[in-house]
């Protein structure tokens, strides 16, 4: 049977062409920008209420020091809770999937955890972790390990029981069961949690800098809103909003990396 | 001259709530060293439970004998002795063909380098070269199946299991890959026994053609198949197949009519009731 394979050797599915999608969106940025220039200045808007994009950006640019340090701080903190998340997440969404006890036991401890607003306790974590780097990452932590930890059991549970016959057929035992088959048919799901949990470490990073921290981008917020600076607040809105975009780019980045292919049907 | 393989009083019943259901009933078979066995049956009789026995995924009722190389053993250390192909091909979508037609191989203790170049030595018997490093998504179903039987050779048993292989294939593709096996088992010769729906299916392949009976299935019939080897695509007119045909058609048509009014049992309701 001879069959000539196809031209290409692309994965079906994936996007186009990323190139032509970034150029969109910077399209649509600057236009964006453009509006809120033009009409800030044509209808007169007081700076306290808005300041012109520009005003913002020369904000950035003469802090850009500091402010780099604020992005890189609270970076650091989400994505060190992120992958502390991670890593729970995924260790407890297994150990759930193998013992069904343990998830009736532990599973609605952790929804219930969840419907505790973070903010009501932010105190207490300062006060047990200090206020540097390890009580934002643990608030991060907190909040990134749930979705993580709910998907991967659900994509273990995808796993049809057919499957892991076959898999035993061939001498399979537990261990290779979870690596070769559950593991794998769980990452995309795994990821889109990922894709959550990277917005949410970043929002527990910062709250858990309002709660008491002398550095990162929770501390320019605050600071700005305090002394009633509006551009220097603008911009901190600006740069949380690029880095927990660029935290979410990564994070597509990766999935488009390592968990490619579509769940099978 | 020992059975490869020798089934005797095989049954198997399901308990559900209360109720126990019977899915075999005192099945013998017995394949001899590089037989070809089809085996057809109405839907529903009991053929996948035949093969998670064969294949050692369940445990039989007590009372049944199995016995391989003429050796009794007991039917979980069946595991790992057969090489089992499902309907679906399972293929993973995260591997690339190669790499899904080693991971019987890999999972049995080859060494992965190992396993690759026995693989890419026979990415021609299974018209594959040069789709080695595409990804499942990017195959027709017929390749998709190709890359499962490859999976299944590839796991080097003695006894190999196809359960209805070429079932969702179009009718030329499943013709030409009916053809495109004989060849590779006849270059292999392993022991296979081949579920299928279609009777030309079984005829054309087999050395011998099982008909099951409705359920709880037993082997209803045995008919040999004196057709001679190779088989060319012309078979299946000639007139000692088409002959074959009408005795099997006769045995099969009985049992699905019995399946048949046993599901319609079930699913009318009662016209007392109305």
């Amino acid at each position: 049977m001879a069959t000539t394979p196809p031209a290409t050797g692309a994965v079906p599915g994936a996007a186009p062409s990323t190139g032509w999608n970034a150029a969109t969106l910077l399209v649509a940025l600057g236009a964006v920008m453009l509006t809120w220039e033009l009409a800030v200045r044509l209808l007169g808007v007081s700076p306290d209420k808005l300041p012109a994009p520009s005003a913002v950006l020369a904000t950035i640019w003469t802090g850009r020091v500091a402010l780099a340090g604020a992005v890189g701080t609270t970076l650091y903190e989400a994505v060190l809770g992120l992958l502390a998340g991670i890593t729970f997440g995924t260790l407890s969404g297994i150990a759930f999937s193998r013992f069904r006890l343990l998830e009736r036991m532990v599973l609605p401890y952790f929804v219930a955890s969840q419907a505790v607003p973070i903010i009501a306790f932010g105190a207490i974590i300062i006060m047990w972790f200090g206020n540097g780097v390890a009580s934002k990452a643990m608030i991060a932590f907190y909040l990134s390990f749930f979705p993580v930890a709910v998907n991967t059991l659900g994509g273990i549970r995808r796993v049809s029981e057919e499957e892991i016959g076959l898999l035993r057929t061939f001498g399979a035992g537990t261990l290779t069961l979870l690596w070769k088959l559950q593991l794998p048919t769980a990452l995309p799901s795994i990821f889109t949690a990922i894709r959550l949990g990277a917005g949410l470490a970043l929002v527990g990073a910062i709250v858990g800098e309002w709660f008491g921290s002398s550095r990162g981008l929770g501390v320019v917020l605050l600071t700005a809103m305090f002394d009633n600076q509006v551009e220097q607040l603008w911009a901190g809105i600006l740069l949380t909003g690029l880095t927990g975009t660029a935290l979410f780019a990564l994070v597509v980045f990766l999935q488009k990396k390592i968990a490619w292919w579509h769940a099978e049907v | 001259m020992i059975p490869k393989i020798r089934l005797q009083g095989i049954s198997k019943r399901f308990v559900v709530g209360s109720r126990a259901a019977p899915a075999l009933e005192d099945v013998n078979l017995s394949l001899n060293s590089g037989d070809f066995v089809t085996l057809v049956g109405p839907s529903g009789c009991g053929k996948s439970t035949l093969f998670n026995i064969l294949a050692g995924l369940i445990a039989p009722d007590p009372g049944g004998e199995l016995y391989i190389d003429g050796k009794l053993e007991p039917a979980d250390h069946l595991l790992g002795r057969v090489a089992f192909m499902p309907q679906r091909d399972m293929l993973m979508p995260w591997r690339t063909v190669l790499d899904n037609a080693i991971l019987a191989a890999e999972i049995d203790g080859v060494p992965r380098a190992v396993a690759r170049e026995r693989a890419r030595a026979s990415l021609d018997r299974f018209g594959l070269r040069g789709f080695e490093g595409y990804h499942p998504g990017q195959l027709s179903g017929g390749m998709r199946q190709r890359v499962a039987l490859m999976r299944t050779f590839l796991f080097d048993r003695d006894i190999m299991l196809l359960d209805e292989p070429f079932g969702a294939l179009d009718a030329l593709t499943r013709a030409m890959m009916q053809r495109w096996l004989l060849e590779v088992w006849e270059g292999a010769k392993r022991t296979v026994l081949f579920i299928t729906h279609d009777i030309d299916e079984a005829i054309f392949l087999g050395d011998r053609v099982q008909v099951m009976s409705a359920r709880p299935g037993h082997i209803k019939t045995e008919l040999a198949v004196p057709l001679p080897r190779p088989r060319s695509p012309d078979v299946i007119t000639s007139s000692p197949f088409v002959e074959l045909k009408r005795t099997l058609l006769a045995a099969v048509e009985d049992e699905s009519r019995k399946a048949f009014a046993a599901m319609n049992q079930h699913v009318l309701p009662d016209p007392g009731e109305a």
